[in-house]
């Protein structure tokens, strides 16, 4: 291949990435680009398209291949800090730290070593303290360790903004989520206001915000709003990976009101991404919301139902037709390895806990019609 | 008397203008909005009142500044009604409670007129209803928060209201004929009803035809020309088709407008929304099914709810239903475009071919009219899935990129047809097939596959390769990588490297290994351990090929050894795989070692001949 070539491939490469909305397309062409640059040794060039990568990956939902761009980036930039700079880098390392917790293969020591080194480097620009903060919450409250996630908590809400910050309706969103978690619904409700009203906005928000406020709005039995969320939030966030979870918490909500129909079909719909999803926390968020309504159909006395799963599913039938139990057993078991995994890594119990809770959702049903045509 | 408002009016204004307004042109809108209610509320009362709304510009002789006066012959207001809407405003400083407020007439009326406050700094209203006494009341507002209520020394002649604003030094560039019309025009263009601008003692009709989707026209062609002309004086874009667009649900109307050019993939499409013929949001994004990326456009909807923000609509089952009525209006021009006009359907697919794809995969009978006329890539060129079928009962495809670069060479001279499917929707397209068309079949195919369509060694040629596979698979032991010896086209490729799409991420994952430093190698170990899959991958001699057949008869297994490293990493570089730096270091060894070999095997002769 003449240099001309394979230059004009990358450049094709690019040009089609830039076309295409977050999703595996877009990962594919950004990679083929980065190989091809790799192999003609352009380490320039391999820079920069793994910096588009990183993006692409991180809000297409591949944080793997965002962490490992991201891996590469970082060796040049620490080898040739002059030719690469590594302020590029920074917003990005937040990203892929804020994802290692979500790999059960990654270990806790590596965890904790990669939070003390972004810590570090963000001091080098004298800049994301509140960042690392959040961080080190999140972390913590994903792997359950809650003492250590209330002190950052503490620490992360009240220490000052800067342009290492995540955005306003980023922070949030996160602001949210620990009320959530503590089951401070009404507070958790106040506090969304700006996004709900459409003032504080960005790529990610409304759309997390509207699936997590699901159960708080069940809850304080707020259907309508809920109803209105659940069909606005949805299409925002049913043709990206990247939001798994959040099909998740849908996927849950139209259980809990008894629209099992409509259940079905997002799990029919996303099941694929469930079962090769390089987040192990988001498929455990689908399994275990699946679980739950998969154990509805069971108690409804369905035996069978017919659906649409992909090929390479383990209970994948030709006829479409599947044993209830068998689906519900199987989604079941998938939620408690990864569960047991998470556990083990992070030696704490809180996706068990997160399993039990999935299981006394029986408790909260409150049959709520959905029915309107969807556009 | 004068009064004073029992809260903090900058505080209001503030908000209102911080929170509410995008600019502060929107007085216009909101004055004009008062002036519609109005009118409508005594239209109510009396059948057949028109209604019109009067702007006039009054400028000052002597150079000072201009005064506004917005007046209308709608329905007025009583003293009451007055002191209701400053209760109103007393309750406005929550944003909760302005939304609730702007659900009724003498509410809106309030918040409306507070807007005012952002371009002036008093205001007077002179109103005279239709209801009671028949008295003129005035209201007379200040920015510092005090007002007074009295009734008029000027009586009106007929019920309506009046308001003046007086321009403030800041906002005088608001106060211009100019900017009224255009502002008044951008808000207020589709009201059916007269809104006439008087400045320097001539009137003028602003609004002369209301919405352009509304008119007669001679012939389809004139309002297909109107209807354009339209969509380019609004967004300045020469679109190159029009849909009309009616729903009853929400009782919405309008067209919509095909974009010239494919969208940007984040660009949602922001449609403009008029409410009761009132622009209320020139950035609406909920209006058309999320398939319907293709379009922009402007309607008119009598029935749907505003959210609190004013930017879209409230999320309901109205909606929803004008939702699915509009989508059906496009999905009928797509229908008869793909029946009457396939080039038509052709020219709409090269640039919207996604949101076609889009709305085929959410509707069969969609599906089954578009599938002949979309087209896919394959090895053997672009065609679409019925020219496909036509050759080969099974549709074969693969689903990553890096997967079709290293199938489509080879399988292209075995006339093996294999589709491109890593674009967007279109291995669900594919995957699709066989449910609508039951005597179709679809097969995922990977490049690993790929050797097994391969012609196999005859019993004397795997006896002749057989010092080959044993010297290969010692020499590529290290890299983990299998080997065969197969027949296959074209002769011209000696070796063909193949692995499943796993593959490559776990090459990329060992390359971030050795570029990066000790924190994120050791996590690439992790990731590496934790990917799945896990094929190893597989270098297909071709016994086809004549360098290969040499190869495999030469005695010298170090050079026999040299030569599979060398064809192993070339099958690397040919199939765009980065090499490793183990890799790196086999190519330039080796290089020096066949030299070398070459050197001392082509005897002394050529060695020596060089020297001279």
């Amino acid at each position: 291949m003449t240099t001309q070539d394979w230059r004009e491939q990358v450049e094709e490469l690019l040009k089609r990435a830039a076309r295409l909305r977050h999703g595996e397309a877009k990962v594919m062409a950004l990679e083929e680009a980065a190989r091809l640059a790799d192999t003609h040794g352009d380490l320039d060039l391999a820079f920069e398209v793994r910096d588009d990568l990183i993006d692409a990956a991180t809000f297409g939902g591949f944080p793997d291949k965002a962490l490992v761009a991201f891996a590469w980036c970082r060796g040049q930039a620490k080898k040739n800090p002059e030719r690469f700079e590594s302020d590029l880098l920074l917003w990005k390392q937040k990203w892929v730290v804020g994802r290692l917790d979500d790999f059960p293969h990654i270990s806790r020591k590596q965890i904790q070593e990669a939070l003390d080194d972004i810590e570090q480097t963000y001091a080098r620009v004298d800049a994301g303290k509140r960042s690392v903060l959040k961080l080190r919450y999140q972390t913590a409250r994903d792997m359950g360790d809650e003492a250590t996630a209330q002190q950052f908590w503490d620490q992360w809400i009240s220490a000052p903004r800067d342009h290492l910050t995540d955005c306003l309706a980023c922070d949030l969103d996160d602001e949210i989520d620990h009320h959530i978690d503590r089951g401070e619904y009404k507070k958790a409700l106040e506090k969304a206001q700006p996004i709900l009203e459409g003032r504080s906005s960005c790529a990610e928000i409304p759309h997390l915000t509207y699936g997590s406020l699901l159960y708080p709005l069940l809850k304080l039995e707020r259907l309508e709003e809920a109803r209105d969320y659940h069909l606005r939030g949805y299409p925002m966030i049913s043709r990206n990976r990247d939001f798994l979870a959040t099909v998740g918490e849908h996927l849950e909500f139209l259980a809990l009101t008894d629209n099992l129909s409509r259940g079905l079909t997002l799990f029919e719909k996303h099941l694929g991404w469930a079962m090769d999803h390089a987040s192990w926390r988001d498929r455990f968020s689908f399994h275990a919301a699946a679980s739950f309504l998969l154990s509805r159909l069971v108690a409804e006395g369905r035996d069978t139902v017919s659906l649409q799963l992909p090929k390479a599913f383990a209970l994948h039938q030709r006829q479409s037709t599947y044993a209830v139990r068998e689906l519900h057993g199987w989604v079941e078991t998938q939620a408690q390895e990864i569960a047991a995994r998470f556990d083990t890594r992070n030696d704490t119990d809180r996706f068990q806990k997160l399993l039990e809770r999935t299981r006394g959702l029986s408790r909260d049903v409150h049959p709520f019609p959905i029915d309107v045509p969807q556009g | 008397m004068d009064h004073r408002f029992q809260i903090n009016l900058r505080g209001v204004i503030d908000l209102l203008s911080h929170h509410l307004y995008s600019s502060p042109g929107v007085y216009v809108r909101e004055l004009l909005q008062n002036a519609t209610d109005a009118i409508r509320a005594r239209q109510l009362l009396e059948p057949g009142h028109e209604g019109t709304v009067r702007v006039e510009l009054i400028e000052k002789q002597d150079g000072g500044l201009p005064t506004l006066l917005f007046s209308d012959d709608g329905v007025g207001l009583t003293e009451e009604e007055i002191h209701r809407f400053l209760a109103t405003i007393g309750e406005s400083s929550k944003r909760e409670a302005l939304a609730e407020h702007r659900n009724d007439f003498i509410g809106q009326f309030g918040i409306g007129l507070l807007s005012c406050f952002m371009v002036c700094n008093e205001l007077l209203v002179v109103t005279r209803s239709v209801k009671g006494d028949g008295r003129t009341m005035e209201w007379r507002g200040r920015h510092d928060g005090t007002y007074s209520v009295r009734p008029s020394e000027h009586p009106l002649e007929r019920p309506g209201t009046q308001v003046f604003l007086l321009a403030r030094q800041d906002t005088a560039e608001l106060f211009t004929v100019e900017r009224v019309r255009q502002l008044a025009l951008h808000y207020g263009g589709l009201l059916p009803f007269p809104i006439l601008l008087t400045a320097q003692e001539s009137t003028a009709r602003i609004n002369t035809e209301g919405a352009p989707w509304r008119r007669k026209y001679e012939s389809p062609s004139d309002r297909r020309a109107a209807l354009l002309a339209y969509g380019r004086e609004v967004f300045g874009s020469d679109f190159i088709d029009c849909i009309p667009l009616k729903s009853s649900a929400g009782d919405v109307e309008g067209v919509a407008f095909v974009l010239p050019f494919s969208p940007h993939y984040n660009a949602k499409q922001k449609h403009r929304v008029y409410l009761k013929n009132m622009l209320l949001s020139e950035s609406a994004e909920n209006l058309l099914p999320d398939w319907a990326f293709f379009v922009k456009c402007v309607v008119n909807a009598n029935e749907l709810r505003p959210t609190a923000s004013r930017e879209s609509f409230y999320e309901n089952e109205t909606l929803a239903k004008a939702r699915e009525a509009l989508g059906l209006a496009l999905r009928r021009y797509l229908t008869e475009l793909a029946k009457d006009d396939p080039r038509a359907l052709q020219r709409l697919i090269s640039l919207h071919g996604l949101s076609v794809k889009a709305l085929a995969l959410d509707d069969d009978e969609f599906y089954r009219l578009v599938i002949g006329w979309l087209p896919f890539e394959t090895s053997l060129g672009m065609m679409t899935l019925v020219d496909y079928r036509r050759q080969s009962p099974t549709v074969r495809y693969v689903s990553s990129l890096d997967d079709f670069r290293q199938v489509a060479r080879v399988a292209a001279a075995q006339s093996l047809c294999v589709v491109n499917a890593a674009y967007t929707y279109d291995t669900d397209l594919i995957e699709k097939l066989p449910r609508l068309f039951p005597d179709a079949q679809v097969e995922p195919f990977s490049a690993a596959e790929l050797p097994q369509s391969f012609d196999e060694l005859t019993l004397d040629e795997r006896e002749a390769v057989f010092p080959l596979i044993k010297v290969a698979e010692l020499a590529l032991q290290p890299f983990q990588c299998d080997v065969e010896v197969k027949k296959f086209r074209p002769k011209e490729v000696p070796t063909l490297y193949s692995s499943d799409a796993e593959g490559a991420f776990r090459r990329d994952a060992e390359r971030a290994r050795e570029e990066s430093d000790d924190l994120y190698g050791s996590m690439m170990d992790s990731v590496l351990t934790g990917a799945q899959g896990a094929d190893r991958p597989l270098l297909t001699f071709n016994f086809l090929n004549p360098v290969v057949r040499k190869l495999a008869a030469v005695t010298d297994r170090n050079v026999m050894k040299l030569s599979v490293e060398m064809l192993y990493v070339q099958a690397l570089l040919l199939g765009h795989r980065p090499l490793s730096a183990k890799e790196m270091a086999l190519l330039n060894q080796g290089l020096l070692g066949l030299i070398a070999a070459h050197l001392d095997g082509g005897g002394e002769d050529s060695g020596q001949g060089g020297m001279h």
